[in-house]
């Protein structure tokens, strides 16, 4: 430290004193203009995470200059997080890093060179060509994000099915709500959930189970948060969770368990409802069956209470160990089932396990079974993890196994129903799913696919076990394309980078966590030649069908030919898939017109199929009558509920029975230590944008592991130490963190850093769920010991070389 | 004793600069090493009585941190632009009464709220 403690103190104290007394500062201000300057403001979506805060971005003189939420805004009722406050900084030219030309070599191990447009989309459309007349259309694939927007995922998997014949087509969401996903098709019929955000005012128990919202969903946590404040004695919060979080400080009960005993957990709170008396019978008589196994064979309740005798409090809480006992769990259930409205809420936690779907329907389980759904403050609801998961790539058909609208591939008549749509033969989309993401880098790794299109995503740090598919993605016989707007991990394997116009520099939607749909329209200019995937893709299209002599090709960009990229393009893209593709399905949009987006100061939620129920702004409770214009439709009764979802044709909530399941990796005497990683609330996924903003990077340069106190004094570590994580995939090197996070025996690490050294996935697993392909992230086995005192660290962003 | 010596130099240098007229002072120099520390770890030392009452703020409890209204080391302030305050509150900003600063009537880092 070039200053010493009692230097630093005494010069602080200065500052404090000169707070007190009102005065300000000096400064070298870098930032020149402040939101006072803005000469306009510009309506949009944050780019962050999936709570889908609405705020306006400042513009002066055609530069960003601040970002402020909107008050009327029904997601954030105007507050925003420090990310969504600051990253105006990376639009335009405010920053320097960005991408601005694109960038091609030959060799991945030759420098880039700064090409042409028109060059580098001859390439790309070379190289996926040669590629498909050599070795066929499944050599080829797409990974999307789930931060593009809806026109981006539509037209790019429209291109890869309908024009290259191949269902390669898949996204980072995999990576995160694939399990929730097959939770809410699997309990309710339907994916997405049935209530709003509208909730968190309404409930009166919270049980958040493996999220920490207070950071990653933090304006959401705000909600909940004020609810509990204003209402200290009747609203309860129960946080399950093997970490202590920010979350925890409002929590009434906090139920620590060993990572991995969550299904057990659930499944004691269901035998407690069920031995208790808890359930509401009316409820499961009129819209709930039992079902088990993998021919989701019909069963009675008895059978139910059967399997849940196994579940006792006392033996659960011998098996989830932490700070578990059976009254604890006894108490949860009973707050949950007697609260007027109960909203449970999870993310990660509950997804990135090798059973994420049985935990995600498990807690759906408990809504069932006590009837708190579809009435006011009481829903079991998954917080989505980035803006656009849902919109873009659970509605938008960005996953292998889904085309627009919730239609299954598989299913003839529904695959079909959409080569009709686009215009384009019967049979071109092949029946047959593609590759689920870790299955498409695994193809990677053996050489399968000669052709990727990486698109606004990083998995060459954000797969776990990424050291594995890196060595796939370094292959000179794998031709890679990366659409992004600032160097990162994947740009360093890339052949081909093509730079992409960022948030507010394109017109386009995001689909938050709550089904509501929000424009963003252009407010400033992209800087140098960077373009919006939109036009990209249209380009790159035309160049595909001449190279590989194909008019149906052309035939899938033919509606969007002419139209200028930062408008009408995205909105003649938006037309036909809401129109024609939304139309008769259960998340339809067709009154969600651009022009009715506009109009309000958030958005619509689906269903919305006219203007004049978009206009009201949509569906605020999915399958109520009289609230849902799907459920008065399909009604097929006097109940006042009616669960149309399209995956259950028995038209009724599925009760599973799911065993309990441990993680695929066990602690061991070699490994003793499980892992599990997370995000904190400065840094969005890989910190290519967050740590490009000097305040999100200063109040967390590097990634740390936390370490319970009782194993820090075990192991002889300090706080500042720097210990080494060890898994059987790879090892990190990171600064401690010692205190009550984790609980014993287990120690977490966030996942955003850069660094060689920090980069935890090098550390973690890539087991998946059998059902979603979503990998278990949240735990590995692993062990940990001391390596050295503090040591100085810098902060490590991938840059380009000159 | 320790804070009782911190919070008299506080007063002392508060009392030197407003009786001499030095309307200034610089937050500590920091090398960029430095930089990289969260603020609130050192003003949990240096400010102890500030921190407690933000981390027991709903700012705290909801991580507002002491960038969002303070800005970094490069455009620091003190006293905080209202504009920063109008990111989250811009309703309540827009409405303010004439004259008065939002923490005249919220008082910094307790921020209650008006019932």
């Amino acid at each position: 430290m070039g200053l010493s403690r009692r230097e630093f103190i005494k010069r602080t104290a200065a500052l404090t004193a000169a707070s007190y007394v009102g005065m300000n500062l000096p400064f070298t201000n870098e930032d020149t203009a402040h939101a006072s300057d803005a000469d306009s403001w510009h309506k949009g979506t944050c780019r962050l995470c999936g709570s889908g805060c609405r705020l306006e971005l400042g513009v002066k003189n055609g530069k960003a200059v601040a970002l402020r939420g909107i008050p009327q805004s029904r997601t954030n009722m105007g507050y925003l997080c420090m990310k969504g406050m600051l990253f105006y900084k990376l639009m335009g030219t405010n920053h320097p890093e960005r991408f601005k030309k694109p960038l091609y070599r030959a060799r991945k191990t030759d420098p880039f060179k700064e090409i042409s447009w028109d060059e580098a989309l001859d390439i790309a459309a070379r190289e996926f060509a040669n590629a498909i007349k050599k070795y066929g259309n499944n050599s080829v694939a797409y990974y999307g994000s789930g931060q593009s927007l809806t026109e981006e995922t539509y037209i790019f998997q429209k291109v890869m099915r309908g024009g290259l014949k191949t269902n390669n087509v898949e996204g980072n969401p995999r990576l995160c709500m694939a399990s929730a996903v097959g939770g809410y098709i699997t309990s309710f019929g339907a994916d997405e959930p049935i209530g709003s955000y509208s909730n968190f005012e309404r409930a009166s128990c919270f049980f958040i189970i493996g999220s920490n919202t207070a950071e990653a969903h933090p304006v959401l946590f705000r909600r909940i948060m004020r609810r509990k404040l204003d209402n200290r004695d009747t609203v309860k919060v129960i946080n399950a969770d093997p970490r202590v979080s920010p979350t925890s400080r409002i929590a009434d009960l906090h139920l620590q368990f060993e990572p991995g005993t969550d299904l057990a957990l659930l499944n004691a709170m269901a035998h407690v409802i069920v031995k208790e008396g808890y359930y509401d019978e009316d409820f499961l008589n009129n819209y709930a069956v039992f079902r088990m196994g993998k021919d989701k064979k019909q069963v009675g309740f008895e059978e139910y209470k059967k399997f849940l005798e196994d579940y006792t409090p006392e033996k659960v809480a011998r098996l989830c160990k932490g700070n578990i006992t059976p009254e604890k769990i006894r108490k949860a259930a009973n707050w949950f089932a007697k609260s007027e409205g109960t909203m449970s809420l999870w993310t990660m936690g509950i997804n990135q396990r090798s059973r994420g779907v049985w935990a995600n329907n498990l807690i759906h389980n408990l809504h069932i079974l006590t009837g708190q759904l579809c009435r006011p403050g009481a829903d079991s609801f998954s917080l989505t993890g980035q803006p656009n998961a849902c919109g873009g790539v659970r509605e938008g058909g960005g996953l292998c196994h889904i085309l627009p609208a919730h239609r299954p591939v598989k299913i003839d008549k529904l695959r079909h129903e959409v080569e009709r749509l686009w215009g384009i033969p019967e049979g071109r989309i092949p029946p047959k799913p593609g590759y689920h993401t870790i299955a498409m880098f695994e193809a990677v790794n053996q050489g399968k696919i000669k052709a990727i299109w990486i698109n606004c995503t990083s998995p060459a740090q954000s797969l776990p076990n990424c050291d594995k598919y890196r060595k796939g993605m370094k292959r000179e016989d794998v031709f890679m394309i990366v659409t992004d707007i600032f160097p990162t991990k994947t740009t360093e394997l890339a052949n081909l980078i093509l730079p992409t116009a960022f948030h507010f520099e394109k017109t386009g939607v995001y689909g938050c966590t709550e089904r509501r749909s929000q424009l963003t329209v252009k407010a400033v200019d992209a800087p140098g030649d960077a373009m919006p995937e939109v036009w990209i893709v249209r380009e790159w299209a035309l160049r595909l069908a001449k190279e590989l002599k194909d008019p149906v090709i052309k035939k899938c960009v033919e509606p969007f030919l002419g139209k200028e990229p930062d408008y009408e393009l995205p909105k003649a893209i938006w037309d036909e898939y809401t129109q024609k593709l939304t139309k008769g399905r259960d998340n339809d949009l067709r009154g969600a017109t651009y022009e009715v987006l506009e109009k309000l100061p958030d958005g619509v939620q689906w269903p919305a199929p006219t203007k004049e129920w978009a206009l009201k702004g949509g569906t605020d409770i999915k399958f109520v009558r009289g609230l849902d214009p799907l459920a008065d439709k399909h009604a097929k009764n006097d109940l006042p509920y009616q669960f149309y979802g399209p995956a259950h044709k028995d038209r009724k909530l599925w009760v599973w029975l799911r065993p309990m399941k441990g993680p695929e990796e066990m602690p061991d005497s070699e490994y003793p230590f499980y892992l599990s990683t997370g995000r904190i609330i400065d840094h969005w996924h890989t910190s290519s944008m967050t740590g490009r903003i000097k305040e999100l990077m200063r109040a967390n340069p590097y990634a740390y592991v936390e370490v319970n106190p009782k194993d820090a004094e075990k192991l002889g570590i300090k706080p500042g130490d720097m210990v080494e994580v060890v898994s059987r995939r790879g090892k990190n090197i990171l600064p401690a963190k010692v205190y009550v996070g984790p609980c014993e025996g287990m120690v977490f690490v966030y996942w955003h850093d850069q660094d060689e050294d920090r980069m935890i996935n090098r550390v973690t697993k890539d087991a998946f769920d059998p059902g979603s392909k979503e990998p278990e992230f949240k735990i590995c086995a692993c062990r940990i010991r001391k390596v050295s005192g503090p040591k100085p660290l810098k902060p490590f962003l991938v840059h380009m070389k000159s | 004793m320790k804070r009782q010596l911190l919070k008299l130099s506080m007063l002392v240098i508060a009392f030197i600069m407003v009786t001499a007229g030095a309307a200034i002072a610089a937050h500590p120099e920091l090398t960029e090493q430095e930089k990289l520390t969260p603020c609130s770890q050192c003003h949990k030392e240096v400010t102890p009585e500030i921190y407690k009452d933000w981390y027991n703020s709903v700012h705290g409890l909801d991580n507002v941190k002491c960038f969002q209204c303070h800005g970094t080391y490069e455009n620091l302030k003190a006293s905080p632009d209202e504009t920063n305050c109008a990111a989250c509150h811009n309703a309540q900003y827009m409405k303010r009464p004439k004259g008065k600063k939002c923490w005249d009537c919220h008082p910094a880092h307790h921020f209650f709220i008006h019932k």
